[in-house]
């Protein structure tokens, strides 16, 4: 049911499908001031992995960005906890520039908890070009890291922008564009076609019927990468929504497994 | 597993939300050849010329969009009587029923009055007694909610579209003091929220809804299909007590 796809018709009957083993690249872990969530332990979020066949998660725990006195060990203990599932991205808020000195100066120690950097300038208030920022950016580009950065259409602080000058100005950036610029699709779609390393993140653009369509119709498939804000958004739902969306099957591999794979690998942390 | 979807519309609306595709509003038609793509057997719509045009005008649109299809049930739009827009309200509930209306909406902000006793009492007093659900898009009007079902405790009232952005803390106290609050699950995508609502209230007060065209039908089709709670729950929530609710209304 749901569509006529084989795959929608394998997720409907079971939840979940061996055949199509689900990265998801945009996540959190632990509780947050504005939700209540049901189920925001790594145990818990685990067990919805399991439900939902979602192989692997990469996330940045609330505290990392919320909490500077917890910052980025809440996640290095949960990736430790579950290596075969977690992996991490090292939350950067820019408002504690020693801290984060200190977190890149540990990063390649930590490359078994960590793949890239998470930047939320909407919630910190500090747009991508601002000094502040430099540091994790010029470390990323260094790298060649993925970057998932929240980005919003109509942000002065993390719209369209602050993405094109950023993927300009670090072209070794695999830059992971969370939320798809959400609201500004055709400017997500623009910059995920003028620059080789930009991605479209798709946490929070499911729910709106048709985006997808339009990504894929512009040749993104490639480009595409699913994400659920976890423990947000019950992964159910977007898979549900990808499998009513009229794309192909192979869209959909690309979608929920195949790119992440990729890119992941490119980096040296493909997953088992 | 049957569906019977409570939240989903037909026509065009004024301004298509962007990047939905060409044409984002469906024809009662094409509304039915998704539910079937879908795997969905019913459901209660409304017309989106009721809120974006004239509830008048989008109430007989919906009308002559259902008319001949036994698969849809209808919701009518209100508006508060002082302006005699309805009519005699007696013959309009009855108008409604003849053209197969099971439920009503209210779009306060757009049509400019509030939520209150002084504008609607007559007509939610009416539909408190005939237990006609009324379907609220709740976006961040919580406050006007509440005061609502302080004046009028006894409505069936449906919470829908709840913005996905976390509305437990909202929707819960609600829930909690009046018996005849439901909540409507297309934005409800929080992860395990739908096993901890049943965990603390039952099955009996959630009811499956789309959110079709704005959004797919798969999404919380799937999250329902298999979230973990019993098979007689699943089936209450994406059919039964939307079957039951619309069984209870009145003449």
């Amino acid at each position: 049911m749901i569509s006529d796809s084989a795959l929608a018709e394998s997720f409907f009957r079971h939840g979940r499908s061996d055949a199509c083993p689900i990265i998801d690249m945009h996540g959190h872990m632990g509780r947050w001031k504005g939700i209540y969530f049901p189920r925001a332990s790594a145990e818990a979020m685990i067990h919805t992995m399991d439900q939902c066949g979602v192989r692997l998660l990469v996330f940045c725990h609330h505290a990392a960005l919320f909490c500077p006195d917890i910052g980025n060990a809440a996640s290095a203990r949960a990736v430790r906890k579950f290596p075969d599932r977690l992996r991490a991205y090292l939350g950067v808020n820019p408002h504690y520039g020693a801290a984060l000195a200190a977190d890149l100066a540990g990063f390649d120690d930590n490359r078994d908890v960590f793949v890239g950097l998470k930047l939320l300038a909407s919630y910190h208030q500090v747009p991508w070009d601002a000094p502040a920022y430099e540091p994790a950016w010029r470390f990323a580009d260094q790298r060649g890291l993925p970057v998932l950065g929240h980005t919003w259409g109509g942000s002065s602080l993390d719209g369209p922008e602050q993405v094109r000058r950023a993927a300009e100005k670090y072209p070794n950036v695999r830059l992971l564009l969370g939320h798809s610029l959400h609201g500004d699709w055709g400017e997500a779609a623009a910059i995920a076609r003028d620059f080789p390393n930009v991605y479209l993140e798709l946490t929070a653009v499911l729910d709106d019927r048709g985006v997808l369509e339009t990504f894929v119709a512009a040749g993104l498939s490639g480009k595409l990468l699913f994400g659920t804000d976890l423990p947000w958004f019950d992964p159910h739902h977007g898979i549900g929504a990808i499998l009513s969306a009229e794309i192909t099957d192979e869209d959909r591999h690309n979608i929920l497994h195949r790119n992440a794979e990729r890119l992941l690998a490119d980096v040296g942390a493909k997953p088992n | 597993m049957r569906f019977f979807d409570c939240n989903t519309y037909v026509g065009l609306p004024m301004n298509p939300p962007p990047g939905q595709p060409a044409r984002p509003g469906v024809s009662a038609q094409e509304l039915l050849a998704a539910m079937d793509r879908a795997g969905i057997e019913k459901a209660l719509v409304w017309h989106v010329a009721q809120r974006d045009y004239d509830p008048l005008a989008g109430n007989e649109l919906l009308a002559e969009a259902i008319a001949g299809h036994d698969r849809l049930a209808g919701c009518w739009t209100l508006l508060p009587p002082q302006c005699r827009e309805l009519g005699d309200l007696d013959e309009w509930l009855a108008r409604a029923a003849a053209a197969g209306v099971r439920a009503f909406r209210a779009f306060g902000q757009e049509n400019r009055y509030l939520l209150r006793g002084e504008a609607l009492g007559d007509v939610l007093s009416r539909l408190a007694a005939g237990r006609r659900p009324l379907i609220l898009s709740v976006g961040k009007e919580w406050q006007a909610l509440y005061d609502l079902l302080g004046e009028f405790p006894e409505l069936t009232v449906i919470l829908a579209d709840l913005d996905c952005w976390g509305t437990d803390r909202y929707f819960r106290p609600l829930i909690e003091r009046y018996p005849n609050v439901c909540v409507e699950i297309s934005g409800y995508i929080l992860d395990g929220g739908i096993e901890a609502f049943v965990g603390d209230y039952g099955a009996g007060r959630m009811l499956f809804g789309s959110g079709f065209p704005a959004a797919y039908h798969g999404g919380m089709m799937l999250a329902l299909a298999h979230a973990e709670i019993s098979e007689q729950d699943k089936q209450a929530i994406a059919a039964g007590n939307l079957d039951r609710l619309l069984g209870e209304v009145g003449p």
